[in-house]
């Protein structure tokens, strides 16, 4: 299956998210073909200081795709992944809004229908492969392994139409079908990891990664799985201010590739500051 | 601007009237994960926004703590957009020149938006510099941590602008004409 493939800015400088999902794609043949000249979506700066600009950014990532006959747009960033379908729900439902995005969009020849289906990676291969398609490609076993599913606050939300908002599963089975197990009763999966207010905000943010932490190991988690560079950083950077012992948060293709039984560098785990010890 | 502007450009222009459904319940102040640090909680800013008391509703920090979780959104029993709210205030905040004292995320928006701009994509190192320049201490107590990143090279020093920059500028200075016209 090929998808057009949005990577966001993020994507290359986060601890192996890009070598472990490029190694990950490869064996599951999920084919991520990078949208050709995309750009940043904005994210929450841009909601926060612009009108128009901030629907004009994720609008022409989605019409560079449209144009490129990719009839799905993959992402593997929760704000990236927001902001698309947030972009996607306001111009549905407002015409002067359409029309001057489009306006804008056409000095460069590009147009936005709405055509595509903005996606998240760990979601495509959770409903588009059969779980058996994912199984016959595990070769170290992870039994002993509990992982706790950290979500974060925007896959799902506010739309609510991939999973649950509060207690989504969808990655509790990905990693079960791994072969590893999970808490069932991570209460802190989706909560909210601080994001951009960590710098500003830092002493106000600890708590906020000291309950996703302090849940994972409570509930006699060894490693925390997770699908947004900004999650990931967070919650594994924070950790030498929390007063709680280390536990390695890992992105959830670096989990998959793990099970696949590939190498430590394919995976580039060694750019974690919490290390993951496979043994 | 006076009150009353204030409240006719929240309510029309960004569509804040629907504030007027607020049951004053309090679910998405008990849901924000940072509300303990606000001003005032979500609940308490639309109760002022409604009666009409704009001036402090800017003035507040409340929607520059807003991170965006969408926590609120989701408990909400009358569907308000909260979130968007908060957008809005901001974006009203800044035109009006009111910055709520100590509220540094208009700073780190703008060290984002620098980059965006320019290169049509940021790095962590354009952001952190471009802030670094204007809260030099946030950064500073990070210096530990940036060397941590950069022993595992996951700094990048290099811009990467979009494959189309020219196209990419012309789209978004016609999207700010249109801005301003409208």
């Amino acid at each position: 299956m090929k998808y057009g493939f949005f990577p966001g800015c993020t994507y290359e400088g986060s601890a192996g998210y890009k070598e472990s999902t490029e190694a990950v794609s490869q064996i599951l043949h999920t084919e991520l073909v990078e949208i050709e000249g995309w750009n940043c979506c904005g994210a929450t700066s841009y909601w926060s200081l612009e009108d128009l600009p901030a629907v004009v950014l994720p609008a022409r990532v989605m019409a560079l795709a449209e144009k490129q006959d990719f009839k799905e747009v993959v992402n593997v960033c929760n704000a990236c992944y927001s902001t698309l379908r947030k972009a996607q729900d306001k111009l549905a439902k407002d015409e002067r809004l359409m029309a001057q995005v489009n306006e804008a969009l056409a000095e460069e020849g590009l147009s936005y229908t709405g055509s595509t289906k903005i996606r998240h990676y760990m979601e495509v291969l959770v409903n588009d492969l059969d779980p058996d398609d994912i199984k016959k490609h595990v070769k170290v076993d992870l039994e002993a392994l509990i992982v706790a599913p950290y979500y974060g606050c925007q896959l799902n939300r506010p739309w609510g139409d991939m999973d649950d908002r509060q207690h989504p599963v969808m990655m509790d089975r990905l990693i079960e079908t791994l072969g590893a197990s999970v808490p069932t009763d991570y209460s802190a999966k989706t909560l909210c990891c601080g994001a951009s207010h960590v710098m500003p905000y830092e002493k106000n943010c600890l708590p906020l990664v000291k309950r996703i932490v302090g849940d994972a190991l409570s509930k006699g988690a060894r490693a925390i799985s997770t699908v947004c560079p900004l999650c990931q950083f967070n919650v594994d950077a924070s950790q030498s201010g929390l007063d709680l012992p280390d536990i390695p948060v890992l992105f959830f293709t670096q989990l998959l590739g793990l099970a696949f039984g590939l190498e430590e560098k394919d995976l580039q785990l060694k750019k974690l500051l919490v290390p993951f010890k496979t043994n | 601007m006076d009150n009353a502007a204030l409240k006719a450009m929240f309510f029309e222009k960004y569509h804040g009237e629907e504030i007027r459904n607020c049951i004053q319940c309090g679910s998405c102040s008990g849901s924000c994960p940072l509300a303990p640090f606000m001003d005032y909680g979500p609940r308490q800013l639309f109760e002022l926004a409604r009666e009409g008391d704009m001036e402090d509703v800017l003035k507040a920090n409340t929607m520059w703590l807003c991170v965006s979780c969408y926590n609120c959104m989701v408990k909400c029993p009358r569907d308000i957009v909260i979130t968007d709210h908060m957008y809005a205030l901001k974006k009203m905040a800044l035109r009006e020149g009111i910055q709520a004292p100590g509220a540094k995320l208009p700073d780190l928006y703008e060290s984002f938006r620098g980059p965006v701009e320019r290169y049509g994509k940021i790095t962590d190192i354009q952001v952190m510099n471009r802030y670094a320049f204007r809260h030099p201490v946030d950064v500073m107590k990070n210096a530990f941590l940036a060397l941590k990143l950069a022993k595992r090279k996951r700094l990048d020093p290099k811009a990467h602008p979009v494959k189309n920059l020219a196209g990419f500028k012309k789209v978004m200075t016609k999207a700010r004409e249109l801005e301003t016209a409208s």
